[in-house]
Parts: C-alpha cells; structure tokens; sequence
C-alpha cells in the first residue's frame, strides 16, 4: 500500500515540475462534450468524475486544472508513462483530446484547507 | 492331556470365544448357527434348541450416557483459553458442539453462529489480530472445510493463526448412509494443507488432548499460521471409558526467536554510519510494544519510516512516518532495514503492467539492505505468497517485534555527539518534507469536495471527524483506501489491523466482525470501510453481526463495481485498440443497484442509504454511530465515486 502510496505523491509532483518546463498551448475545445467523453471513455474510472485522482496499480494523478501543457497531455494519452492504457488517435482523436482537455481546466481545483474545518482534525 | 490335546482345547475355546463375539456382533441367529456348527464337529449329541434364548429380542444398545469425548475436548479448548468457536452446524462436530453449549456452558468458548464457513474463518483471522490469541473454528470435513479454504488461504498468507476444527467420521461401518459418506475423509486436511502450518488426526482422546496443545504452540509460533485438528465423530459422541486415565500437557511458554546478537551488532553498526537510513515494517507490530520500540529505534536513528500497512506498525502522524513519500526516501537510501516485509522485491521496484513487463530498482546503487524477519522460517512451495526473491545483504531469520529491543540497544551504544548532531539535522530536514506532504494532502482532499458521487477523501474526512474522540478501531478497509492513512491519526496498534493477506475478496466484512468483536470487550469503537463487490461474496456477515450483537458500523465505499477488475479490462480493451466501451461487461455490480440498506436491514441491522450526496453523509453516520455505541451493527451505504 506504501509503495502506492509513494508513487502517488512522486506522480503529482512530477505533473507539477513539468509544467515549469512546457510552455501551455490549450486548444480552443468544447469543456462539455470533453466531460462526455472523459466519462464515455473511462478516464473517471482511474482519476475520479471530477479529475481529483484515484489509485489503479499505483496513484492515478490529479488531473483537475492540471498544469501539464496540452502536448505532454497528449503525449501520455498516445504513448502513456505508468500503468495508464493508450488512447491512440482510432479511440480518441484530436478533437475529443482537446475537449477533455477543456473540461479538466474547467474543473474546479484545490480550495482553502482552512475553508474546511474537518481536515484538521 | 498332551501338549496336542491341550493345544486343539485352547483351540477350541478361543475359536468358541470368537464366534461368541461374531454372533453378538452379527445377531442372534447367526451366533445360533456358528454354536450348532461347533456343537455337531465336537459331539454326536446335538442338545435341544433353548428357545427363549432364540425368541427373546436382542441386548437393547445404550441409549443414554454420562461423559462423552466432547466434553473432555471442550475442557480442553477452555484450558487454552479459547473464548470462541465459530462455525456453521454440521452433524460430523455435533458432539462437541452438544459438549460446549451444555457441559461447556456455551462460555469461554461461545459458539458463534455463522452462515457459511468462510465467514467463520474470516472472523478468527479479524478476531486474533486484535486479541493476539486464535479463535477456533468447526468446520464438517468435506463440504464445511472447502468452504472455509478461501478464509484459511488469506489467514496463511497473512501468518494469522486460526484454531481450525473440522469432524469426520472415520469408521467406515459406523457412518449412516448417504450424507455420512459424504462428509467422511480418509484424510480432510489434503484440500488445505497448503495453507496450513500443521494439522493432525487424532487417534484418541489422549492424541487430541496432546495434539490440541502442539497445534497451540504451532501457531503461536512466529512466523504464525493456522493449524487443524480432525476429530472424529465416534470420539467426540460416545463416552470416555476412563476420564482419570487422560491427562492434558500444560501449555507451553515459547520464548520467539530473536536475531543473533553478532548480526545485529552488523545491522546497528550499518545504520549509525548510515547518511540515508530507511525502515520498512510491514507485518511487524503484534502489539503496543512493537509500534513503540519502533518509535524508540526511529528517534534513536532520526530516519524514515514506510509502514507498508500490513499492521499499523508507525504513528502516522508522527514526522518520521514517510510511507507517503516511500520512492523519495527509497532512492536516497544508503541503508535500508526491512521488518517482516511482505513484499520486500515490490517495495524497493517499479513494475509496468505492460506487455513486456519490465521491472527496475527504486533503490540507489550499492544501497545495503538487512531484514529481520520470520518469513524466513517459514515453508511452502505451491503457493506464491512468498513473493519475488529478492537478494539482501544480510537476513536475520528471526521475529522482527523481538528482536527489536536488542537492535535498538545496540543503535543507542553507538551513537556518539557526532552522530547524534548528524542526526539532529535529518530529522528536520525529514520534519520539513512530512509537514509538507501532509499540507499537500489536506490539499489534494478538497478535490471534489461537494461531487456526487461522493470522493473517498470527503467520506473518510466526514467519517474521523465522527470518531476522533472515540477509542477507535479501523478494522476493515476493502479496497486500499489510502485517506484514512492520510488523514487520520493511527496511534496505536489497534487503529489499524492490516488487510487480507492473500487478496481474497470477502476477507473485509468477516474479518472485520471478528476484530469488533474482539474490540467490544475494551469498549472500542470498530469501523470499517466496506467494498460493496466484497460484502456481497459474504452477506451473512451482517446477521452474524446482529444476532450476537457486535458493535460495528459498515461504512460502504459503493462503487458498484469489483472495480479494480473494471481498470484492468479498460486496459486490455486499450492494449488491443477496441476501445472501452465493453469493458462494464462481467465487471460491474448495477442494473440493478443492490439496496444495501434494505439487506442489512432484513438481517436486523441498522442501515441507511444509498446515499449519493455528500452533504448527507455527516447526519447519517451521526444516527449509524449512535446505535453501534448502544452496542449494535449499523450499515451507511454511501454511493462513491470508483476511487
């Protein structure tokens, strides 16, 4: 379980490091026929209905409002790192890509912790 | 009389003897004809039949008795101390179930009635690690003992020890027609004894009584493990013929193995030099003792720890708990010290579920690595529980939560001011990187906050804030989930009792009755977070719960999938270009939804749901926890998200 555990946190940072390196290059897309497909597709199954990540063999990242630029977004849909299943172009093309795309910008993020009380426990 | 004559006259009267016998055996009439036959070879004069003894109906059999082997059997599972039988009622144990209720009275052990034996099994294996003793289980031989294989796989891998008993009836003439049979094995144990640490069939009361104090101290022995005692029918129903004559071995004392005091002079010597140690505990801490001499030995060293989780070995909230952080610490590391690893192979790789599965170390090169564990006394080859091999640079074959005390003294002698200021200095730097992850965590839990279906963050945040100051006990958690560990504050041993072992499904609901009802007598507060696919491989569970009245609340995680299996066919789908669209076939539990509540409800258990806002969930778990407090079940389905 630690081992998950672990990867989980090396996976977020790591989405997070390599958006200093990638200059974003966001499509104009459709967020709401992005959330059909995200859900239609099965990428909800791993990294949770509203992109706050899940565990399949290891951590799935978070992927609400991820700071990933668009290509390496589309680079680990084509030719995943992990466990993630590919999503060549003949199961998602471009434009559904980009859709998804939106609708995880769309997303609402991270809040306060203070805002909630019962995290500090 | 000559030597020949007198020969041919013993001759004959023990033949006479023998038919004697045969024909009380046989029937009367038979004794008639074997006697007539003796008479006309012996004398011509053939004496007149004696027609009451030819008319008269045979010797009525006994009909009622005094003492039975059962009750001897139950006095001695009360000298070990066994405070309960589980089990679901079969005519091969009926005897000693009889002896329990009534000469035992059916206390210190109390049956527990269970409907199907793999639930029996499970609850032993909650049961014994909470309480640190086994609970026994009867099983019928053949059917009873196959149903409760799955439960005595997880016990094994898990080195759970489990008190099993199952009934035979060995005498083939004996045994009444059909369903005896049935129930019958020349030797009942072969469906198991992979998963078994030792098992026996006694051949006597004397046997048993010997054989029940040996199978005892098999199982208690590290690395601990289930055992099985077949006693048969006949012994446990007909009567003693001389109680005085049995005697019963006092159980013996077993001092655990420690590790050889030059090998751990080794260890401590490695770990102080050490820039980057690291300690990994999985199935380490039995009792309060081991988590606190690994407290000592952390603080001592000012290293992380990975608690793995297959106990709650570390406090998680202590800075020195960085089983969030494992590969970080891990690709540091110069020493790394294993303690009753699991999965030692696992933990320090990283697989691809690929084609090509490739795997790589996670551990800088030259790290050294020592274990100290009891797995490496253990046997077995069919069943691959022992995991990769995974080379170390020293084993200590011996019980990690016994040898630790010796290791720490060691690690104390030789730190010196140098050290200690060296040390110093880690532990900040590792206090920082705990607060850090902890903030991120907090962080990463507002995610979905207010999303139906509910995140597993949100119902594990809504669930401690309703337990917190209680004396709780999380004795279940199905399906991994990693929020309580983020969230919660594991102090003690008995927060946390460690999964499966053998990744059974329908190990969660049993065993995690059988750790409330362990709980119940320390007045604890038992929870456990439940997978809906796993709760329906043993839904009895919950009648279980009712009817002996066990304290716990059921929090479902209802995703109503076995949903693991639902991301490995969307891999496969992928993996083969078809897309996902199938992949719910065979892998998902709707259409229709099952009404937990309604189920637990018919087995007379408080229950509400499905709930599927989270706004919801804090006044429901408020109403569940209320009755589980009174000392009663309680069930919340909550609808949430997969993961």
């Amino acid at each position: 379980m630690s081992r998950i555990f672990g990867i989980a946190v090396t996976m977020i940072l790591g989405a997070a490091f390599a958006s200093c390196a990638w200059a974003q290059d966001t499509p104009k897309a459709d967020a709401a026929n992005g959330k059909k497909v995200y859900l239609a597709d099965g990428c909800y199954q791993c990294h949770g209905r509203v992109g706050q990540g899940g565990l399949m063999t290891g951590q799935a990242p978070v992927l609400a409002q991820t700071k990933m630029p668009y290509t390496a977004f589309m680079h680990q849909l084509r030719n995943p790192i992990n466990d993630m299943p590919p999503y060549p172009d003949n199961l998602l093309s471009e434009k559904e890509a980009a859709d998804i795309f939106a609708y995880l910008q769309s997303l609402p993020g991270r809040r306060p912790v203070k805002d909630y009380p019962i995290l500090n426990n | 009389m000559s030597k020949k004559d007198r020969g041919d006259a013993i001759g004959r009267r023990r033949f006479l003897k023998g038919a004697t016998l045969a024909g009380a055996a046989l029937g009367a009439p038979a004794a008639a004809k074997a006697q007539t036959s003796v008479a006309a070879a012996t004398s011509r004069t053939v004496p007149p039949p004696d027609m009451a003894a030819e008319t008269l109906p045979p010797a009525p059999d006994p009909i009622q008795q005094t003492s039975s082997g059962g009750d001897f059997m139950c006095d001695v599972l009360k000298m070990l101390q066994i405070e309960y039988v589980a089990q679901t009622p079969a005519n091969t144990f009926r005897g000693l179930h009889e002896a329990i209720i009534n000469h035992g009275g059916n206390k210190a052990p109390e049956l527990l009635s269970c409907t199907h034996e793999e639930i029996a099994v499970a609850m032993a294996h909650g049961y014994v690690k909470i309480e640190g003793k086994p609970m026994a289980v009867m099983a019928q031989a053949t059917v009873g003992l196959q149903h409760a294989t799955m439960a005595l796989y997880n016990a094994y891998c898990d080195q759970a020890p489990v008190y099993m008993i199952v009934g035979n009836s060995l005498d083939a003439s004996k045994r009444l027609f059909s369903f005896e049979w049935d129930h019958a094995a020349i030797d009942p144990a072969v469906i198991a004894r992979d998963y078994l640490k030792w098992d026996d069939q006694p051949a006597s009361l004397q046997h048993f009584a010997e054989s029940s104090v040996r199978a005892w101290k098999i199982a208690m022995t590290p690395p601990m493990g289930p055992v099985l005692l077949s006693l048969d029918s006949e012994m446990q129903e007909n009567p003693i013929p001389n109680r005085a004559a049995l005697s019963v071995p006092p159980v013996t004392r077993v001092a655990l193995p420690q590790g050889d005091s030059g090998a751990l002079a080794e260890t401590a010597s490695l770990l102080v030099k050490a820039e980057n140690p690291v300690i990994i505990a999985d199935r380490f801490a039995r009792t309060q003792n081991g988590m606190d001499r690994l407290v000592e030995l952390a603080e001592t060293l000012q290293c992380p720890v990975i608690d793995e989780g297959g106990r709650s070995n570390f406090p998680t909230r202590h800075p020195l708990n960085h089983s969030g952080r494992a590969g970080a610490v891990l690709g540091q590391a110069d020493v790394i010290l294993g303690l009753e690893m699991s999965d030692l192979y696992g933990t320090t790789h990283a697989l691809s579920d690929r084609i090509v599965r490739r795997t790589r170390s996670i551990t800088k090169p030259g790290a050294r690595v020592i274990t100290i564990s009891a797995g490496d006394l253990a046997g077995g080859a069919n069943d691959q529980q022992f995991q990769r091999f995974q080379s170390v640079d020293l084993a200590i074959a011996a019980d990690g939560e016994e040898t630790l005390p010796a290791l720490s003294e060691q690690v104390k002698r030789l730190v010196d001011a140098d050290r200690k200021t060296a040390f110093d200095a880690r532990r900040k730097r590792l206090e920082n990187s705990y607060h850090a992850m902890v903030e991120q965590w907090k962080s990463d839990a507002t995610l979905g906050w207010d999303a139906s279906p509910v995140t597993l963050a949100r119902l594990c945040a809504e669930l401690y804030d309703q337990i917190k100051n209680d004396d709780w006990s999380l004795v279940g958690n199905g399906i991994r989930v990693t929020w309580p560990r983020r969230l919660w504050n594991f102090d003690k041993t008995y927060r946390w009792i460690g999964s499966s072992g053998g990744a059974g499904v329908g190990y969660n609901a049993p065993a995690s009755l059988g750790a409330a009802l362990a709980n119940r007598k320390y007045g604890r507060l038992s929870v456990s977070i439940q997978g809906d696919g796993d709760l329906m491989m043993c839904p009895g569970t919950l009648w279980t719960a009712a009817h002996h009245q066990i304290p716990i609340l059921y929090v479902m995680h209802n995703n109503r999938a076995w949903h693991q299996e639902v991301m490995y066919v969307q891999a496969m789908c992928n993996r083969h270009g078809r897309g996902v669209e199938n992949a719910h076939i065979g892998t998902t539990i709707t259409d229709p939804n099952i009404d937990f509540a309604m189920m637990a409800k018919s087995m007379g258990v408080y229950a509400e749901g499905p709930i599927t806002a989270p706004k919801d969930v804090a006044a429901a778990l408020k109403r569940a926890l209320a009755v589980v407090r009174k000392g009663q079940p309680a069930l919340v389905d909550v609808v949430t998200d997969p993961r």
